[in-house]
């Protein structure tokens, strides 16, 4: 029963096609507590659509998803509390153009009730601090970078607390100088023990920080396990013709 | 943003209470009717210099009530529209130079004749054209629904002229005038007053009128009964004490001059705007009255248009779409016909021109208004929805606190674009009668017939308050970006 108690993420034989697309077929998998799962794969495989169900924003045609133990695609769950224990960081930051960095990372605390708008100010400050952009609280969010709107959508995404955290292409639109800032953050947050899953091209980040790296490619998943199994041995015949292609590019 | 929002409500607020609705006062011991009447239609109904309601229409309708013993106001609007609004029992009764006719009579009821008179053909001064016979194949211009039209309209077979229709006396005449049509056909007084005020129009029949006829005041069949007794008691009144010929004779004997200013007023601009300061002062302020408070209320209810589309239920947004589809796709004028005219006929219920004029607006403008809003909401990146979504905050929430302010700003332009259409088309609001700027230039046109330098003016004062208009948005603009 101490196994049971670990699994954060639970997701079984999830389906979903847009059309004649079958983009995700009969996927199945969990995620521990405190684990860092990475999703690889090639671009259309499927990997951010299952990312994006994790907190509903796709809806599968058929299947299970519990996250901490709420069955999501249960009507009468309320998706927006469960939302709220679930942190996301896209891939175009989607930081709200009409507020300032502090007021991004403040609004949905404060809109919830989570917390006074002085604790979510404070909580706002030391999260800047964390991710390396203390003096920037005040300033409008179209005057950032893509590296400093990322970590800034990193902060909004912790100020509620979450206990899961997701990432979809968490690096893909920055320029290369950037990346490493972003990647670091997102190290240093694995560390604290919390739960991540994160759909990246970065293989290198995948190697050093997953605890499980998990392969798509049309809609399955082919192969999964440690960075070590997945990047030094793969079984998979199109996991090893995925690989001979990034590694070498 | 939220104060640049408040600056402007404050702002147009304060507009409000500087062009504020006069009242109609009426006194209580005798009975007080609504009469509508031609505003266009001298000798009978006209505006003279000091911008006042005269003519022979008015002064015996005035002598009459006083002889009788009640009291009138007079609501002076378009000739079709005048009859209409008693015949949708908007008003008790009408006196526009009437003919009394047949057709007429299966929907009014007519006072005794007051006039005799008859239709008068008449062309522009030179030209060629010398009988009916000449017309074959030309354009006679005519006044909507006036029995000169009707006449026209009989013979029209015979003589094969086609014919055009206008909704004022004036633009009759330039269109004879500036030979775009060949002729018209009126009442022999109405065509002689407007040839003696300098009109270039020569009457062909003067002598021999057709279907010489009588005008009568109206009142809607089988209702004011009273009222019409008491008409034709005031009216045997006056013709026995001279009253009547006096009034007659003061307008037909009379130089026009003494009703429309001296010739050098009338010349010139600076004269006209001078001689009609006041009228055009109050001609506009109701144009901006109009302006002001239908623009709040049309953004208000095209807000809520817009909102309702991007509902997530589908029916508030079947309905929203609905309602856009229904009064974006109608004419304006026909909106204004059909609130102003159909709805009392059907219902009973009187509604004001002003009021009927505002739903216009409102209706008309809000749909665009509402239009554009949704396409502003929906033109706010998706994935702003998705980052407010995805932090647990409900899709209302997430739409008053990221999707419509964002919204909001990318439709500044288009709110400043539909202000200003809203502006220009208060003008069609003349059409029900009610005097704003157009109107009030359609009466000085009646008057000294000086067409070209009047619109004009008037054509200059929509360019300034539009200008100005334009100005007050950009800065209120520049204060929402700030």
């Amino acid at each position: 029963m101490s196994e049971e108690k670990k699994v954060k993420v639970h997701v079984d034989k999830v389906n979903k096609s847009y059309g004649d697309n079958h983009v995700l077929r009969d996927i199945s998998l969990d995620v521990m507590d405190n684990e860092v799962v990475v999703m690889i794969g090639p671009s259309g495989s499927g990997k951010s659509t299952f990312l994006r169900m994790l907190n509903l924003l796709e809806k599968p045609d058929s299947g299970v998803i519990d996250v901490d133990g709420h069955d999501i695609l249960d009507p009468k769950t309320n998706i927006n509390k469960v939302r709220e224990n679930i942190g996301m960081v896209f891939q175009n930051f989607n930081l709200f153009n009409n507020y300032t960095v502090l007021e991004n990372i403040t609004l949905a605390p404060v809109q919830l009730g989570k917390m006074t708008k002085a604790e979510a100010e404070e909580k706002a400050k030391e999260l800047l601090e964390t991710v390396g952009l203390p003096d920037k609280a005040n300033v409008s969010v179209n005057s950032l970078s893509g590296g400093q709107k990322q970590r800034v959508a990193i902060a909004r995404a912790l100020a509620m607390n979450p206990d899961i955290m997701l990432f979809d292409e968490p690096t893909s639109a920055l320029d290369p100088e950037m990346v490493g800032d972003v990647l670091e953050v997102m190290k240093r947050l694995a560390k604290t023990g919390m739960t991540m899953v994160i759909v990246t091209h970065e293989m290198g980040f995948a190697k050093q920080v997953a605890n499980r790296v998990v392969f798509f490619e049309s809609g399955k998943i082919q192969e999964s396990g440690t960075p070590e199994q997945i990047f030094t041995a793969p079984k998979n015949e199109r996991l090893q013709t995925f690989l001979s292609k990034v590694m070498h590019a | 943003m939220k104060k640049g929002l408040l600056t402007v409500l404050v702002a147009l607020s304060a507009l409000f209470a500087v062009f504020g609705l006069s009242k109609n006062t009426a006194s209580a011991s005798e009975p007080n009717y609504t009469i509508t009447s031609d505003a266009t239609y001298a000798p009978f109904d006209f505006q003279d210099k000091n911008n006042q309601y005269i003519g022979i229409d008015q002064d015996l309708l005035k002598a009459i009530a006083k002889a009788a013993g009640f009291t009138v106001t007079v609501k002076p609007m378009a000739f079709n529209a005048a009859m209409q609004s008693v015949a949708s029992s908007q008003a008790d009764g009408v006196i526009a130079g009437t003919t009394i006719t047949n057709d007429r009579k299966a929907v009014y009821d007519f006072s005794d004749p007051y006039y005799k008179t008859g239709i008068a053909w008449a062309t522009a001064k030179n030209s060629k054209i010398k009988s009916l016979s000449d017309l074959k194949g030309k354009t006679v211009a005519l006044k909507t629904g006036t029995a000169g039209a009707e006449y026209a309209e009989s013979i029209k077979n015979q003589y094969g002229f086609k014919i055009t229709y206008f909704s004022d006396s004036d633009t009759v005449y330039r269109d004879v005038i500036n030979g775009n049509s060949v002729a018209t056909f009126a009442d022999m007084p109405v065509l002689q007053y407007t040839i003696k005020n300098g009109t270039a129009l020569k009457v062909q029949n003067p002598k021999d009128p057709f279907a010489a006829g009588d005008l009568g005041f109206a009142v809607k069949k089988g209702q004011n009964a009273e009222l019409l007794a008491d008409f034709n008691k005031g009216l045997a009144i006056i013709k026995k004490n001279g009253t009547y010929d006096k009034i007659i004779n003061k307008y037909l004997d009379a130089k026009a001059e003494t009703f429309t200013g001296s010739a050098k007023d009338n010349s010139t601009v600076w004269g006209i705007l001078k001689t009609n300061r006041s009228a055009f002062w109050s001609g506009l302020k109701q144009t901006m009255y109009l302006t002001v408070v239908g623009i709040i209320l049309a953004s208000l209810w095209g807000l809520l248009l817009g909102v309702m589309g991007v509902s997530t239920h589908l029916w508030v947004r079947s309905l929203s779409t609905t309602v856009i589809y229904i009064f974006r796709g109608m004419p304006m004028l026909v909106l204004a016909f059909f609130l102003y005219i159909g709805i009392p006929a059907l219902t009973g219920t009187k509604i004001s021109a002003w009021s009927a004029g505002i739903l216009t607006l409102v209706l008309n403008e809000g749909a665009y208004t509402g239009a554009f809003v949704r396409g502003g909401f929906e033109s706010v990146d998706a994935g702003q929805m998705e980052a407010a979504r995805s932090l647990g905050m409900s899709h209302s929430r997430a739409m008053r606190k990221v999707i419509i302010p964002q919204g909001l700003r990318l439709m500044v332009p288009s709110f400043i674009n539909q202000f200003i259409i809203t502006l220009k088309d208060t003008s069609l609001l003349s059409a029900i009668g009610i005097l704003e700027l157009t109107q009030t230039g359609t009466l000085i046109v009646t008057r000294n017939s000086q067409g070209f330098r009047v619109w004009a003016i008037v054509a200059m004062i929509y360019l300034v308050v539009i200008t100005l208009l334009t100005w007050f948005s950009n800065w209120v603009e520049k204060r929402m970006n700030a």
